[in-house]
């Protein structure tokens, strides 16, 4: 089971150059938290159709001309791994299709990489994000008080550049969080079915 | 259909919102409650409308809450990429028509890349077409593949009904953006490669059809028909209520006074339009046939039906289930039939009888 695992990201890794997959390994495993959502690592490509298996979730019943429901479920298991993912967010089965795989791959992506994944950095930038900003306002309430330092200040405007920067990412992330929230808060969950190699992190 | 317990509702106003529960009825569990309130405000925010947007919502809500398909409620149905049109008096597209569909699309392909010359020409008959669905979903999904950019493609879809073939015009126009070749072929300065598609308002048991028919394609490469096959009692036993009070009749139930055809061809009432269709079919000879039905009974009748003629015609028959895809290359099942071997398949309810001039390649 553990050699099982550690061929795993083989099978799936990105079909592009490997030397990039490995650069893009070591960029993550030096900067440990990017302050930028420029130095987030690719989204993860999800695995080859053929170590994947769908279906379509409905009830039973006749189907067909007989029954009109709207269900565009769409759920996917990882043969290798046995993890199960599912998507219902759009009313469109061939979007929920993309959605889940997607879905998926940034499931294996958490499974191989843990906290060097993608959706681990996401998630550590959106927490430092969050502080930065209740820092922020902190110092602002403080500036207001009238007690504002000289050291405070350079930080305060090394820090402003950096958030420009992060602007025009910003979109992006939101997009990603709206995909994930989406899927956790109504409509795909993801069940780690018997994930075969848990016990080698 | 059971009263859901009011404990459903609680939940639904506690964890979701009070219009979740006002969804309920017509919804029948939490999780699609969830999704349909969220795909309504989605609609709103997407849409424009004097009506300030929270009324929209309560509106939408409370007609789907009465049992309108949500698909007449937000006026479309999204189809493989497509979004189909629908409107009151015209049947909604259905998930497993959508899924042979997009296998067919998928069969297609496959035997043009097999071709060493890609053909001039691909001209599809469909046959009871409704919005159009599946002829706008063939085009889309042929017209996007590299080894038919040279092939002018052809559909044209016959309704009765008057609203059906309304729609049908509407839904060509509205997915037109989506049919229009790949802008890359136009730079090699071929003739005009969009893919054509015309409706004739018409009974498929009118005998002036197979003549203009003929004068239209004088070889067709694929016939679709998705046509009514509910029988009377199929009907009040177990049909969906939000079908039977919102979808029209004449798309579900073959026509009565069609049913006194089949005493005569010795059919079931239900299975009546299939015994026209084929007999179109040995007329036209089209390449592939492809055959809704409503379940693995009604596909073991439709291939009895089949005359030695057609039995000659077409090498290969095969029923295929709700997602003719699904398994492949993993179990291989044929039923016995009349001495002929049937290969079923993909997963899912008995959906479509499927049949083809040639061998179907990939065993
Ligand atoms: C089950 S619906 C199929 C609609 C569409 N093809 C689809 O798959 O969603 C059957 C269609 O057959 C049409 N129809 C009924 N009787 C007909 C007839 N005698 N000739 C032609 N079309 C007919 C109905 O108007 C209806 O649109």
């Amino acid at each position: 089971m553990l050699r099982q695992l550690s061929s795993l990201p083989l099978l799936f890794r990105p079909a592009g150059p490997l030397h990039r997959y490995h650069g893009s390994l070591i960029a993550r495993f030096t900067t440990t938290t990017p302050a930028s959502l420029k130095q987030l690592p690719p989204r993860p490509k999800p695995p080859p159709e053929s170590e994947i298996e769908e279906s379509f979730l409905k009830g039973s019943g006749p189907g067909g001309q007989k029954i009109n429901k709207t269900n565009s479920a769409v759920q996917l298991r990882h043969i290798p791994t046995g993890i199960v993912v599912k998507s219902q967010a759009t009313r469109s089965r061939s979007q929920n299709r993309k959605i889940a795989r997607e879905l998926l791959a940034a499931r294996l992506d958490e499974l191989i990489n843990g906290t060097q994944s993608r959706t681990a950095i996401v998630s550590e930038v959106k927490k430092k994000r969050a502080a930065s900003k209740a820092k922020k306002s902190r110092r602002k309430y403080r500036k207001l008080a009238g007690e504002k330092g000289r050291e405070e200040k350079n930080e305060e405007e090394e820090e402003e550049e950096g958030e420009e920067e992060e602007g025009q990412e910003e979109a992006r992330l939101h997009e990603v969080e709206g995909k994930t929230k989406t899927t956790e808060s109504n409509n795909a969950q993801q069940t780690q079915a018997t994930p075969q190699g848990n016990e080698t992190r | 259909m059971p009263r859901l317990p009011p404990s459903v509702f609680w939940r639904a106003r506690r964890e979701i919102s009070p219009m979740a529960a006002q969804l309920l009825p017509a919804c029948r569990d939490l999780e699609s409650a969830a999704n349909e309130l969220r795909w309504i405000r989605q609609h709103v925010r997407d849409t424009r409308s004097p009506i300030p947007p929270e009324l929209r919502i309560w509106k939408l809500v409370e007609k789907r809450g009465r049992g309108v398909p949500l698909q007449y409620v937000l006026g479309t149905q999204p189809f493989g990429d497509l979004e189909i049109k629908c409107k009151p008096g015209v049947l909604i597209p259905r998930p497993e028509t959508e899924a042979y569909t997009l296998y067919l699309a998928s069969l297609l392909c496959k035997d043009q890349a097999l071709s060493t010359t890609p053909p001039p020409s691909l001209s599809i008959l469909d046959l009871c077409t409704g919005t159009a669905c599946i002829p706008l979903l063939l085009l889309h999904a042929l017209q996007r593949y590299p080894s038919l950019s040279q092939t002018s493609l052809y559909a044209h879809g016959i309704d009765i009904s008057r609203h059906a073939v309304r729609l049908a015009r509407l839904n060509q126009a509205h997915n037109n953006h989506l049919l229009s070749a790949p802008s890359s072929s136009s730079i090699s300065n071929h003739v005009d490669n969009n893919p054509k598609l015309n409706f004739t308002q018409a009974s498929i048991f009118s005998p002036n059809l197979l003549p203009i028919l003929q004068s239209h394609s004088p070889q067709w490469d694929v016939l679709t028909c998705n046509p009514p096959y509910i029988s009377a009692s199929g009907f009040r036993r177990d049909t969906a209520r939000a079908v039977r009070n919102y979808e029209p009749r004449l798309a579900l139930i073959p026509d009565a006074q069609l049913a006194g055809l089949a005493s005569q061809c010795k059919c079931q009432p239900e299975d009546v339009f299939y015994a026209r269709v084929l007999e179109m079919a040995a007329v036209l000879q089209p390449r592939r046939v492809v055959l809704e039905v409503g379940g693995w009974a009604q596909a073991l009748r439709v291939v009895d039906m089949l005359s030695e003629e057609l039995m000659a015609l077409y090498r290969t028959v095969e029923i295929w289930r709700d997602e003719p895809g699904a398994g492949e290359g993993r179990k291989r099942e044929v039923v016995e039939f009349g001495g002929r071997e049937v290969r079923v398949r993909g997963e899912g309810m008995g959906r479509v009888v499927y049949l083809y001039q040639g061998t179907e390649e990939g065993g």
